[in-house]
This record gives structure tokens, sequence and C-alpha cells, in this order.
């Protein structure tokens, strides 16, 4: 040992600390670091995901393709029609970031260990503000990337714009990420400076606002007031929607500025640029400023709001679920009631799905009301339909959100389950018992007050909650398998997991699954209804025989699709979980 | 150096710190004890600037504690430190130099004088996310003194320490206290407290019980004892102990071990 030999009036410091060059130099090292442990490490499981992403880049740009190809053939893609999608794909991005971000930044500002170990260096807390920033941003923002590139470069294509027109548009969806993200990061900062202890109660606020506001919006919009596929139909609905493209929007100025760019009108796109960028400049600096003058308030503020609360006991209810599923093995019952526990005490957990789905049930309620029940039967199956498909994909997303981080959260408490005399697949289990068992009951639920809110019958409502049944148990399959074979037991934070590679590949792989059940089902149903009158008389394109037949192969077809989702992502993960060491 | 005057830290209804005055001198290693929730954290986040008093002034050097002047005089080591999981020993080490901005020869000096003072050399190159508890621990402290600071504060400074490291961790509080950086140092271990601490303060529920060195502690309660039953007597530790009776193995009616064997 060499002993340590402190001055004895060293200066505390030399020259002026510089965070910036020290914050890029931790960025790019952690950046490489992570990259060549990728490679080395895990090859397969880089390569797996390079590859799906690349699958899904290419499956967006080809349905976007062929859209704007449709489009085009009507003449319309010049017009204001692709502004009208542009400027809605904008603002439901623009909202989805602002949240996300927001979320990101509070959880990184005030409830991580690096947060405490920044706030004690010398450094700035805007230079941590900034630090924090540019991590959620690259978290948040990467899938809006994936989502948003292909849509680009396929208009940019259809309409032959000139080759300056992608490199715009790359500018434009830099510069506007941080508007949501800066927007965000600010609301963060100032619900933990303000309101530290009613964080919850705003933001399930604002997201029931968004939500309401969406729903009341949709119901608006899906009262078109004469037959589909008209110029008057669609005049209707693009003044339905005008309310996306109000001049204050910035997804209006994203969509005015690319339709700009892709007709090659250089002055007009950097005038529409300059007014994103300027207004994320201006955003960000608002942020930044919020930043340092709050946040370290706000982090003490946060600190000293958490207190503890006494929880009641469950005794008379876990005798009762004891007894009511005696037929699962103990330890799995016991698993379910830890995880019971852990939802019920999360309000995020909780307020989202019953945000969610309470809106959807409000929403089935208020079927008749929009008089749907009332109209043919091709329309009622379709509304039905797409009842079914929001209700999976709201799923989709809380399984997401939800499930799949359980298993990573798990690992970190591993020593307390790994000692006890259970079977390590008996956890997995437990889990997607639990998840199917909360699903389940929900979303059925939902779909008997849709369909019976249509008036739909006996025949299709059971159809329907079989297949809801098929999609719970394949979702929480997969939630759960997938976790089970990525996890990340490194990451603290439940939202981070789910943003991550192997979350978003979890949410594509359920978005397949979703897609190919409902698709199965859902085209010889069309088929059957779409030429039928009010009385339900009239032929459609295939007549009752040939319906109970593909009926029945696509019931087949969705009952195989569902096992496969439910069973081989179960058995992958039951794999990799029994080999993890921890 | 650090100087706290009635200092209080509410926590909603709940006094975490109340009233506290508490002085650290330049060269003086302060042993700051307390059973489990009595302030000690709350009290060292709030030198550091992490947590701002709800009354009371806390200063570090002369500087309000949360200021960059004072912050630069800190080296804080919290009972839970944080390391970046994918940088290794020797670029979290350069990061800090980075923040601190130090001179680059100087620091790289340093670097290297720290890297054999916690003989660190086996594993500075690897990344941290494949370290011990201890490996981290050792990181960390000499990340804490990289940029010489004035000031140490350090949250249980022996967890999860081997012996020899433990020793080298004690060893460098004595020779960081002789020249000249004022130490605050919480710690359950009252043997290391009886051992290095110039100076003993005892908290309980965010109030100073006693303060002192350890024979004026004696003194001021009239008990001559080791630390460990002043403490006790001075927190109420010393009532009586509601023991645990382990069940009885069947079959085993009296054990006794003698040299490598069980009798039973």
């Amino acid at each position: 040992m060499t002993p340590f030999a402190p001055s004895p009036a060293a200066p505390a410091a030399e020259r002026r600390g510089d965070a910036v060059r020290a914050f890029r130099f931790l960025r790019h090292r952690v950046l490489r670091n992570t990259l060549t442990s990728m490679m080395r490490g895990s090859r397969l499981r880089f390569g797996m995901i390079a590859f799906c992403s690349g699958v899904f880049w290419v499956g967006l740009f080809g349905l976007f393709y062929g859209s704007f190809e449709f489009i085009d053939t009507y003449g319309a893609l010049s017009g204001e029609f692709v502004e009208y999608i542009f400027s809605l794909f904008f603002l439901s991005l623009l909202i989805m970031l602002f949240f996300s971000s927001g979320i990101l930044v509070y959880t990184g500002l005030f409830q991580s260990k690096e947060a405490a170990f920044l706030l004690a260096t010398p450094s700035a807390p805007d230079r941590i503000f900034a630090h924090k920033f540019t991590e959620a941003s690259a978290f948040s923002s990467w899938a809006f990337m994936l989502l948003s590139t292909p849509m680009l470069v396929a208009y940019g294509l259809i309409s032959r714009a000139p080759l300056g027109y992608h490199v715009a548009s790359l500018a434009y969806l830099l510069a506007f990420v941080l508007i949501p993200g800066s927007l965000g990061a600010a609301t963060a900062l100032l619900v933990a400076r303000f309101l530290p202890r009613r964080k919850k109660t705003v933001l399930i606020g604002l997201a029931l606002v968004v939500v309401v506001g969406g729903i009341a919006r949709l119901s608006q919009v899906w009262q078109a007031p004469s037959e589909g596929l008209t110029s008057e139909w669609l005049d209707s609905l693009l003044g339905r929607l005008s309310f996306s493209r109000h001049p204050l929007l910035p997804s209006r100025w994203m969509a005015k500025g690319l339709v700009e760019a892709a007709a090659g009108n250089a002055s007009d796109t950097l005038f529409y640029f300059f007014v994103v960028a300027a207004h994320a400049g201006l955003f960000y600096l608002f942020a930044s400023t919020v930043a340092r003058d709050l946040y370290r308030p706000a982090y003490s503020r946060v600190q000293g709001d958490r207190t503890a609360k006494r929880k009641t006991a469950w005794y008379g209810f876990d005798a009762l679920f004891h007894r009511a599923f005696w037929f699962l093995g103990r330890p799995i019952r016991l698993l379910i009631l830890k995880d019971l526990r852990t939802f019920v005490r999360d309000p995020a957990q909780w307020s989202q799905f019953l945000i969610f789905f309470g809106l959807l049930a409000l929403y089935f309620i208020n079927i008749r009301r929009l008089s749907y029940d009332l109209q043919k039967p091709y329309w009622r199956n379709l509304v039905s339909f797409l009842n079914l498909g929001v209700t999976s994909l709201i799923l989709s997303t809380f399984t997401s959100r939800f499930i799949y981080p359980l298993l990573s959260l798990e690992g970190r408490n591993f020593w307390i389950l790994g000692l006890l005399p259970l079977k390590r697949e008996s956890i997995l289990w437990g889990k997607f018992v639990f998840s199917a068992g909360i699903a389940l009951p929900a979303t059925e639920l939902l779909i008997v007050l849709s369909d019976s809110m249509l008036r739909m019958g006996t025949f299709m409502t059971l159809l329907h909650m079989g297949m809801v049944a098929i999609l719970c148990f394949g979702l929480s399959g997969i939630s759960v398998g997938l976790g089970a074979k990525m996890p990340d037991f490194k990451e603290e934070d439940p939202s981070k997991i789910a943003a991550g590679f192997g979350g978003t590949l979890n949410l594509l792989v359920s978005l397949v699954f979703i897609a190919s059940v409902v698709t199965a089902l859902a085209i010889p149903c069309h088929l059957y209804f779409v030429g039928q009158d009010d009385s339900g008389l009239g032929s459609g394109i295939i007549d009752r025989a040939q319906f109970t037949f593909w009926v029945s192969v696509a019931g087949a077809a969705s009952l195989v699709i569902g096992a496969i989702a439910t069973i081989v992502p179960l058995r992958i993960g039951i794999r990799a979980f029994q080999r993890i060491e921890f | 150096m650090i100087d706290l005057i009635g200092v209080t830290k509410r926590f909603g209804n709940k006094f975490a710190v109340d009233g506290l005055d508490l002085h650290v001198r330049a060269g003086e290693l302060f042993g700051f004890l307390g059973p489990n929730g009595a302030g000690k954290t709350t009290t060292m986040k709030m030198v550091c600037g992490l947590l701002t008093p709800t009354s009371g002034t806390v200063r570090v050097g002369g500087f309000p504690a949360g200021s960059p002047e004072a912050r630069r005089l800190i080296a804080y080591v919290p009972d839970q430190p944080y390391l970046y999981e994918k940088l290794t020993g020797r670029e979290f080490l350069r990061f800090v130099v980075e923040m601190y901005g130090l001179d680059p020869s100087r620091a790289g000096r340093k670097l290297e004088e720290l890297v054999d003072t916690f003989e660190m050399r086996d594993f500075v190159d690897d990344l941290c996310e494949s370290y011990s508890h201890g490996m981290k621990q050792r990181v960390v402290f000499a990340s804490a003194l990289i940029h010489e600071p004035r000031v140490m504060i350090i949250d249980e400074p022996l967890v999860g320490l081997d012996p020899r490291s433990a020793r080298i961790v004690k060893d460098l509080f004595v020779s960081l206290a002789r020249s000249g950086v004022a130490v605050l140092m919480s710690t359950h271990l009252l043997s290391i407290a009886e051992e290095l601490a110039d100076t003993i303060g005892i908290v309980e529920r965010g109030k100073m019980l006693a303060v002192g060195t350890l024979d004026e502690l004696r003194e001021r309660s009239a008990h001559q004892g080791p630390l460990e039953s002043l403490f006790l007597k001075l927190t109420g530790g010393d009532r009586p102990i509601h023991a645990y009776e382990p069940p009885r193995v069947d079959g085993v009616l009296a054990a006794s071990a003698t040299g490598e064997e069980v009798d039973r």
C-alpha cells in the first residue's frame, strides 16, 4: 500500500470546472462501453434487435408507401389532405413525447442516485438538467424516429421530392423533439417544486384531460353525416379534424414545412424550419432557466415529502383468494398476492389501468347516444371490431408498460425469491396468471358492454369474447416471456425498462399478434356483413354457409396463433430465466 | 469548516432534525453517532446542500451549504454510493477530474497515486458493473479525494470493506484530519468512533444529546465504561431486550463444541 499524502493547503480546484466537457466525456464513454459490451457479450441479441427494428421500419415504410400511393391516385397527395395527416400524426407524437419526457426527466432528476451524486459536485443545476434531459430525450424519442422516418421517406419518394427534402425532414424531426421534451421537462420541474405531494394527481389529471379530449374528438370524427368515401364525407371528416391544424400548434408547422420541402419550395421550408427551431430553442431555454432556479429546492422538497404510510393488512382477502384459486399451486398464489399488493399500492399502475379502461367503458356506454346501434349491420360489425381492436391495443400498452418490466424489477429482489422453496418457473407462471387475471375480467366486461350496446347477436358476442380471451392470454404470455428473456436488472425505473429495446420489441410483437388475430376474424365477418341491409337481410360477398366455414377456419387459426403466442414466449422465458445467474 | 446553527428539518409533520447545533473545525475528525432514524444522514445531506433546512443556518467553509463555493470544498461519500456501471473505475475518476476542472497533468499523477493507495490497479480498467461492493467503495473513496477536498463527509464508511481496505480507509481519515481537512463521519461501529474520532456527537430524534471528546462525554455522564455502554445509556438503548428464542431441533437434547467435534 502506498501511503496517501494529502496536500496541507490543497486548492479546492485549480481552474473553473468544465461540466460540459465532463458530461460529454461521460456520454461518449458510456455509449462506447455499452456498445462494445453488447457486441462482445450478446451479439445475437444485438443482431436480433437491429433485425427486428429493420423489419419494423421496412414494414411501416411499406404501409405508408402503399397508403400514399393510394392517395396519390386521387391526386390529393400534394394538397391539404397530407397536411392533415402530418398534423394529426405530429400532434399525437407531441402529446406522447410531452408525457414520456416529463416522466423520464422527473425520474432522472429526483429519484435516481445519480442525481444525488451530481448535485454534490460543483456542476450547476442547469448542467445536470441538460445531461438528464439529453438522456431522457434520447430514450423517449428513438421510438418516435422509428415511427416517423418511414412515413417521411415514403412520402418523399411518392411525391418525388428533391434530395434536400430528406435532409430537411431529419432536421425538422430533431428540432421538433425538443419542443414537447422541453415542455414536459419544465412541467416536471414545476410540479416537483410546487406540488411535490400532488405529482401523481397532476399526471393523472393531465392524462385524463388528454384522453377525454381525444375521445370526444374521435367520437365527433366518427359521426360521419353521409356515406363513406365520397367527397362530401371527406370534406366533413377534414372539417372535424381541423383542430389539428391550429396555426399555433408545432405539429402544424411541421406539416406545412415538410409539405413545402417536398414541393421543393426552399424559402417556405426554411421559414417553417426556423419557426420550429426557434420555438425549440425558446422552450429549452425556458426549461433550462426553470432548472437553474428551481432544481435544487425542488430536489430537497421531493426528498422531504417521502413520508411512510402504514398499510392495512389483507388477511381476509388473502384467505378468500387462497380458497377461490385452490387449483393453483400455493407458491403461485402467494406470488400473485404479492404482485396484487404492489399493483394496488402503486397509483401509477392502477390509475392508468382505470383511466384507460374506464374511459373505454364510458365510450361504450355512450354508443347508443351516438346512434351506432341504429346503423346498418355492416357499420355495427365494423365498429364492434374497431372497439375490440382499441381494447386490445390498450391492453398491449398495459402489458408492455407494467407486466414486461416485472421480471426485471424482481431480479434485484431475487435473493428473497431464490431462497424460497419454489421452482423458478413458478415465478413466471405467477406473473402470467397475475397479468391474465387482471386483464381478462376487465376486457371481457368491456367487450360484452360494447357488443350489447351495438345490439350485436349472441354468436358475434361470443366470438368477440373468445377473441379477447385469446388476446389476453397471448399478450400476457408475450410480456412475461420476453420480460424473462431480456431482463434489465440494472435499471430501477420500470418506464425505462419498458422504453428500452426489449420493451419496444415486446410492444411490436404484441401489435403483430393483435393484428393477426383481429384481422383473421374481421375479414370473413366484414365480407359477410358488407351487403346486409337494416333488417339483416340481403347478401354479402359471402353467404351464411361460407361465413360459417371461414369463421371456423379463422377461429381455429386464431386459437393456434394464440396458443403459440402464449406458450412459445413463456417457454423461451422459462428456459432463459432458469439459466440466469443473479 | 462546518457550522450548523439551530438547524431544523421537517418531513411533513416529522422532525428529522430538531434545532441542531454542530461545529467541525479544520483538522478535526468528528464521529457522528446515533440510532437508526436519528437524523444523521439528513444532517449530512444538508451539509452537502442536497436538502435545504426548514430553519437554521448551514455553512461550509463560511459559504452557505449548497453554494458552488461550498460544493467545491466538499467530498461526500454516501452510505450507498453511486458509480456509472458502464464506466471503468479509471474513467469514473477521469469524469470527476473533468467535473472539478482539475489540471490534467497534476490530476493524472493524483489519480495514479490514489490507484496505488486503494490498491485498485488489478481492476481499475474493468467496468464498474463487475465490481464487488468493496471495490466500488474504494473507487468512490478515490473519487472523493481526487480534487483534494477541505471537507470530507462520510456516511457509514466501512460498510462492505474487508479488514485490509478498512484499515486503509481508517488510516486515510486520520491522515486527512491531520493535514487540515474537516472530517464528518457517521457510523454505527462505535469502536471506530472510539478509535478515530477527535470529537463525538450523539444525536437522537434529531437533537444533539451530547458532544465532546470521549473523556468529556464520560465525565459529563459520570460513566467510565466503553463507548458502547455510554451510547446505550444516553440513547435509552440499555432497556431490556426481548431475546429471540430459536425453536428446538428435534432429537438434539444438548450440544457443545469441543475442538473440531460437536458432541450431542
